[in-house]
């Protein structure tokens, strides 16, 4: 393993089909007083699901919204965001008037935030949600009703009952769901995702990732997964982008993040989940907190939690260095942090495979329930 | 042996679901929030209540603390019927009991009164139990109080207003307050929802390490199966699985997880995240349906059986009780518990 530096967040790109890239993004408020998204790079390949995770506050939103060239006002987009349509010429997101912005975002790249109940107009059945957005971009009503009838059964609802509701008549997890099918009425081929199931109970949140692996495998999607819940999309990302203090601080499959984590802020915050098999004592919370956009420190931003800080710390920010193939880290000691900070469940599935054993899950599921995340 | 902290007999809540004046003549619809649910709960102990939304975790919480009305069965606290004592009728007054059963809410920026500055905030319980407090003397108490849990300096913060605050500190506040009351059982209703996952760990051992100095029994709703082992295990209590107002197992962190006899526990446990490689690609859910019947019109017979992937027909008959299984401490109520059961001769329940 050599810690080859390079700029970017991932380095092996070259061979593979990128659907969306971010170079170089900052957001600035303030006339660039405080920086909430700090000189993020990243590809986003095409067909895979990838779980950008990060606290509150750790500008992932932020990250988000840029994808899109949406940041709320006053902020301030800087850097580079390009779109590569399907055997189409690149596309210059940040470049783009407003008529083509608005084609982009719902046909190609299309988004899903918190809490559905606010994304719906509470006075309109769910139906109308859809037509007026099939009417919005001059798309065929009738093929259009008949797509979103396919969509809503995908996420097992009753497209019949579902579309003759209005939003307040269904539960939180049958409008999160109706607001997924809406999302995707128009086909986009990128879904970028907001703590989509952040107001739900687990229960849902789990059912609605299964639900989201199907669409994704049907529709051939790019899934952009946003959460604050790292074991959460687990299950679901083939890759994982984690965020600390406004910028990236590891990228990996999601295997490699689970089983070699690098950065002393994943090791940190993975051993901070609690979790079924995890011994109790070993688990423990990260010291401290993370730092508002005004007063991010000097040189590495997790420096003042960090249990292997040093000088070097304090002065360089440190760049993505390379741990294996398309696995890089921003850490100065990443080769350090396995032997100082020891992870306190098993991630090579020794503990779990007993209780799954045990656990009597239904005939038949547990041919599926065999490992492989990444393996797309 | 005498009475245990809280008794709840046979607990039943109903409510009436409001009606427009067209349906004057027809019965209202009534949602069975809470239905023939028994439970003793000791003196500083802990028990979790688990269970996805509208299964009537809260409802059974607040029932228990004497907060919401039962429709039918009593609560007993300390063998004292709460709501004989608050219609006077008791031995112990109501007073003393409502004291000593508080309350955390789940969303601590709307429960703190933001035109408040913390000292006073946490003044107003203080006055009530010691009237006779001196000002100086309660600013003591808060203070100590405030750096116990980490809010250090507590002058500084004492002065501050609650918007000026994290969720986490919020969250804390909201602790202080409920044990100046000096409680005998607190009711943490998702008090660990609202906060940032790495939070979460700090705030249940903060809960913990609090219950040893002032002797209190937590009741700890949440939705989320690891949250619930944590602080069962920590706290060596147990853990309640509740379905559509029934509560259908009962046990320690270790028998739920471990050995789960009711197929409702296994679907909790699936949706419950791991980070071992193996539970990287994603499984169906062990049920049959995604979403919960509506309260309204309960399903007959085991609530569970049209969702249930082991449902047979006879499921749909009989209420299952909730039974020790094999002598010990855990109790579920599923038919497949009895061997001689009518379930093992009957189809599986076709969709």
């Amino acid at each position: 393993m050599t810690a080859s530096h390079s700029s970017t967040a991932t380095s092996a790109v070259d061979a593979s089909d990128t659907i969306l890239e971010l170079r170089n993004a900052s957001v600035t408020y303030d006339d660039g007083e405080s920086y909430v998204l700090d000189d993020v790079s990243i590809d986003i390949e095409r067909n895979e699901i990838i779980g950008i995770v990060g606290e509150s506050g750790s500008g992932k939103s932020m990250l988000a919204s840029a994808l899109l060239d949406a940041i709320p006002d006053p902020g301030l987009l800087s850097g580079e965001v390009s779109y590569y349509p399907e055997g189409g010429e690149r596309v210059d997101v940040l470049d783009l008037d407003g008529a083509s912005l608005k084609e982009l975002r719902w046909e190609e790249v299309s988004m899903v935030f918190q809490g559905a109940m606010s994304s719906f107009n509470p006075t309109m059945k769910v139906r109308g949600h859809f037509e007026e957005t099939l009417d919005a971009h001059d798309a065929d009503r009738t093929a259009g009703m008949a797509r979103a009838r396919e969509l809503l059964e995908d996420l097992y609802l009753d497209p019949q009952r579902v579309l003759d509701s209005y939003p307040h008549e269904l539960s939180g997890g049958m409008q999160q769901r109706a607001l997924i099918a809406l999302s995707l009425v128009l086909e986009p081929d990128v879904l970028v995702m907001d703590e989509p199931t952040a107001a739900l109970d687990l229960l849902m949140q789990r059912s609605i990732l299964v639900l989201l692996e199907k669409l994704q495998e049907k529709y051939d999607l790019t899934m952009v997964f946003i959460t604050h819940d790292l074991p959460l999309v687990a299950s679901l990302a083939d890759r994982l982008a984690v965020m600390y203090a406004f910028e990236l601080v590891e990228v990996g499959p999601t295997e490699e993040i689970l089983g070699h984590a690098s950065h002393p802020y994943t090791r940190a915050l993975l051993n901070a989940t609690p979790n079924l098999d995890a011994p109790l004592e070993e688990m423990e919370a990260i010291e401290g907190s993370s730092p508002a956009p005004v007063n991010v420190p000097e040189g590495c931003s997790f420096r003042p939690r960090c249990p292997l800080a040093d000088e070097s710390c304090r002065v360089d920010a440190p760049e993505h260095s390379t741990v294996v193939d398309d696995h890089s880290v921003a850490c100065h000691h990443w080769e350090d942090s396995a032997g100082e900070i020891p992870l306190n469940y098993a991630p090579d599935g020794g503990t779990s495979a007993d209780v799954d054993a045990d656990g009597g899950t239904p005939d038949g599921m547990d041919a599926d329930g065999s490992r492989g995340g990444g393996e797309r | 042996m005498s009475d245990p902290l809280l008794r709840l007999s046979d607990v039943e809540v109903h409510f009436e679901k409001e009606q427009s004046i067209w349906d004057f003549y027809q019965d209202p619809d009534v949602v069975h929030a809470v239905d023939g649910v028994s439970l003793d709960i000791e003196e500083n102990d802990v028990l979790a209540l688990v269970g996805e939304s509208g299964c009537g975790k809260t409802t059974l919480g607040k029932t228990a603390i004497g907060l919401q009305q039962p429709t039918g069965g009593s609560v007993e606290f300390r063998g004292q019927d709460i709501w004989e004592a608050k219609a006077g009728r008791g031995d112990v007054p109501f007073e003393e009991i409502r004291q000593s059963l508080q309350i955390i809410h789940q969303d601590p920026g709307s429960s703190l009164n933001p035109n408040q500055r913390l000292v006073e905030i946490l003044s107003e319980p203080l006055r009530h139990v010691h009237p006779d407090m001196g000002s100086g003397e309660r600013r003591e108490r808060i203070f100590s109080l405030l750096e116990r849990v980490g809010m250090s300096p507590a002058a500084d913060f004492g002065d501050r207003y609650p918007h000026q605050l994290s969720g986490g500190e919020k969250q804390r506040v909201a602790l202080c307050r409920a044990l100046l009351m000096n409680p005998d059982v607190i009711l943490a209703d998702e008090a660990i929802s609202a906060l940032d996952v790495s939070l979460r760990v700090e705030m249940m051992d903060l809960m913990l390490d609090l219950q040893d100095v002032f002797d209190t029994t937590y009741v700890f709703i949440s939705h989320d199966l690891s949250n619930a082992r944590y602080f069962t295990e920590h706290g060596d209590g147990r853990i309640g699985v509740m379905y559509l107002g029934e509560l259908v197992e009962l046990g320690t962190a270790e028998e739920l997880i471990e050995d789960p006899r009711h197929p409702y526990t296994n679907v909790l446990r699936w949706a419950t995240p791991e980070l071992s490689l193996d539970a990287t690609e994603a499984v169906d859910p062990p049920m049959r349906k995604i979403d919960i019947p509506d309260p309204v019109n309960p399903p007959s017979g085991c609530r569970f059986h049209t969702r249930c992937p082991k449902a047979r027909e006879a499921c749909k008959g009989g209420t299952p009780t909730r039974e020790p299984v094999d002598g010990g401490g855990q109790e579920v109520a599923c038919f497949r518990e009895q061997p001689e059961h009518a379930y093992w001769e009957s189809d599986p329940i076709e969709d």
